[in-house]
């Protein structure tokens, strides 16, 4: 049970350690610290980079004094000290977070950057109060120091495993994450080049159906609505003047194609606009 | 095949940046692309779109724009592209010059937009005389109440002169009134400037080349989208022009080529390219200039056929809601022309209503 509580010593400084630099990668992305705000606007306007400037540095001033003070070097009283501190700061969290989703239900936390998006839920809060519980676990701990046996060992990272399956369980963050690592952008989002749509056109069965109607090997338009581009040539049929409109379904590979040859005078669209 | 691929690329490659109705030589060009859309993919029986939707969104069925002739408490007189037109004034009217007047108090030569109380009526009941908006990034400060304002590639520069009794209103909500970041105001259309009387929206916290990403879509966008619509002044568009202009042009068709422009004053600097900020708040499937949508004013109920006439790409630094009635979803679906969103039942000093938008009409 001693090692377990010393397992969270490591555990909260890692965790700090990641939210601090999730936002500031942020803030380095965006240059602007308004961009991670989270929690902070519960706060009026003026004190609103500040206090997120100070949520920064309290967090990377905590998991760096968890670790100094995680062995033997400043162990005792600094150590419990900082454990304290980092138990109080989770339990202030917990509290902000709760009073954020009653004030503004669609404000996501912050807590990791850009991954903290999701508004505030239960499980958001519970993380919160989960580390103030571990915090408040570790304070008190010996120093940090190698398992005794194998047997120990095993204990230990089973403990660990345990508890990181509690805390993903708890993080919206995993979901964003995994989302984002086997993202593929909606067919009406991707950007696809023109030639690309000509290539992929001019390789169909249609266009060798219909290329001997085609007058021209300049299409007179291009243009695209969602996921289908639109290329109209112009083309002579029966010795009436036509448009042969390609509709080409934006997909790298083998897109679907469709076909229509119109008479031009059919198609009189002068009124519109 | 090489060389037809460049000319297609070179066809598309406007020198006036964006694929802009009023920019082509040929609008019919992008009239006719409803109607070729609908013969192929309705020939397939997929997707088909009612042609006789795009014409539903030519002509304005309550809004009539010109410029004043005469006006009294009971007639108006108009001078409209169909010439000169009288309209009964109803005893309820309302009009609006920088602030809510009587419609006596119009002026002759005023720049006006009217609403009748039904269609094909005569009789008018709100009028607004004047009308301007600038929304954009600021890029110079001059003084405490002159701005020179970048509306983005397609729209220019504008300057933007706060009223005198309008600053403090103006600055609740624009608290940061400095070069780099946003604003959005309406106010009075005067000779080379705007004088800002109200603010159109709260300013957005970040800087306008940082707007929030957008969630990841998964699956398809949703269809029918919500959010905010707002409006636009015509600037190079004909006045009485139905129709919006769209965030999420196609990049390689239209408006989103990538404008190098030498910086030759410290306002450059600070210039933002919307096109190179990225989606913006809500990710907008990519149309183009002819598309129609179907918009739905969701605080007065009225639905209309609209066709996209023009890039509106600031629109994505915006990433705000309306509440002309309740919250509408973050982010801006629309920028409508002024007789589109008269048109849909909008009020042109509150800025915005909650918008549903259906693709494809």
């Amino acid at each position: 049970m001693v090692g377990v509580r010393d397992l969270q010593v490591p555990l909260l400084a890692c965790i700090l350690l990641i939210g601090c630099a999730g936002k500031a990668w942020r803030v380095v992305r965006d240059r602007s610290v308004a961009s991670a705000l989270g929690p902070t606007i519960l706060f009026p306007w003026q004190l609103r980079r500040p206090i997120m400037f100070a949520m920064s540095v309290a967090e990377f001033c905590l998991s760096s004094a968890l670790l100094v003070t995680a062995g033997r070097f400043q162990a005792g009283l600094p150590a419990n000290a900082v454990r304290v501190c980092t138990a109080l700061f989770f339990l202030v969290a917990t509290g902000t977070l709760y009073e954020v989703r009653q004030r503004r239900p669609g404000v996501g936390c912050g807590c990791f950057g850009e991954f903290s998006d999701t508004p505030i839920g239960l499980r958001t809060i519970g993380r919160a109060a989960l580390l103030c519980a571990a915090a408040a676990v570790a304070t008190g701990a010996p120093p940090l120091r190698m398992p005794a046996s194998p047997a120990q060992a095993w204990l230990w990272l089973g403990v660990l495993g345990v508890e990181l399956a509690l805390l993903a369980a708890l993080s919206p963050e995993i979901g964003q994450f995994l989302v984002r690592l086997g993202y593929s952008e909606p067919c009406e989002l991707r950007r696809l080049p023109v030639a690309r749509t000509l290539s992929a056109l001019r390789a169909s069965a249609q266009w060798r159906h219909y290329a001997g109607q085609v007058s021209a090997d300049i299409p007179q338009d291009v243009w695209r609505e969602g996921c289908w581009r639109f290329v109209v040539f112009p083309g002579l049929a029966n010795g009436r003047r036509t448009d042969v409109v390609f509709a080409v379904y934006l997909q790298p590979r083998r897109p679907p194609i469709r076909v229509a040859v119109l008479d031009e005078t059919a198609l009189s669209a002068d009124s519109l606009i | 095949m090489q060389s037809h691929e460049r000319q297609v690329r070179h066809s598309t490659d406007f020198p006036g940046w964006c694929d802009d109705v009023t920019d082509s030589t040929s609008p019919a060009r992008f009239a006719r692309r409803a109607l070729l859309r609908a013969a192929v993919l309705r020939s397939h029986g997929d997707e088909g779109q009612r042609p006789e939707g795009a014409l539903a969104g030519d002509t304005p069925a309550y809004t009539v724009t010109g410029k004043i002739l005469d006006i009294s408490p009971h007639i108006l007189v108009l001078d409209t592209d169909d010439g000169e037109q009288r309209f009964p004034l109803a005893s309820s009217a309302k009009a609006w010059r920088g602030g809510p007047v009587a419609p006596a108090a119009l002026r002759q030569g005023d720049q006006a937009i009217v609403r009748r109380s039904k269609p094909g009526m005569s009789v008018v009941d709100r009028l607004w005389a004047e009308a301007g908006r600038v929304t954009g990034t600021i890029i110079e400060r001059d003084g405490p109440a002159t701005l020179l304002v970048d509306e983005g590639p397609a729209k220019g520069r504008r300057i933007v002169i706060i009223g005198a009794g309008a600053t403090g209103r103006i600055q609740v909500r624009f608290p940061r009134l400095e070069p780099g970041y946003l604003i959005d105001v309406i106010g009075l259309r005067h000779d080379g400037f705007l004088e800002a009387l109200l603010p159109a929206t709260a300013q957005p916290p970040y800087p306008a080349g940082h707007p929030p990403v957008p969630p990841l879509v998964s699956g398809h966008v949703p269809d029918p989208l919500s959010g905010t619509a707002v409006w636009h002044e015509p600037g190079e568009e004909p006045t009485g022009l139905i129709g919006l202009a769209y965030p999420a042009l196609d990049p390689e068709t239209s408006c989103e080529q990538t404008r190098t422009v030498p910086v030759t004053c410290d306002g450059d600097l600070h210039a933002v390219d919307p096109h190179a900020t990225g989606p913006g708040c809500i990710r907008l499937p990519y149309l183009s200039v002819g598309s129609m949508l179907r918009l739905r004013n969701d605080c007065s109920g009225r639905v209309r056929v609209l066709p996209v006439t023009g890039c509106g790409a600031t629109a994505r630094l915006f990433c705000d809601r309306c509440v002309s009635c309740g919250a509408s979803q973050k982010g801006r679906i629309a920028d409508l022309t002024m007789t589109a969103f008269v048109e849909l039942g909008g009020n042109l000093e509150d800025g915005c209503f909650n918008a549903t938008m259906t693709i494809g009409g």
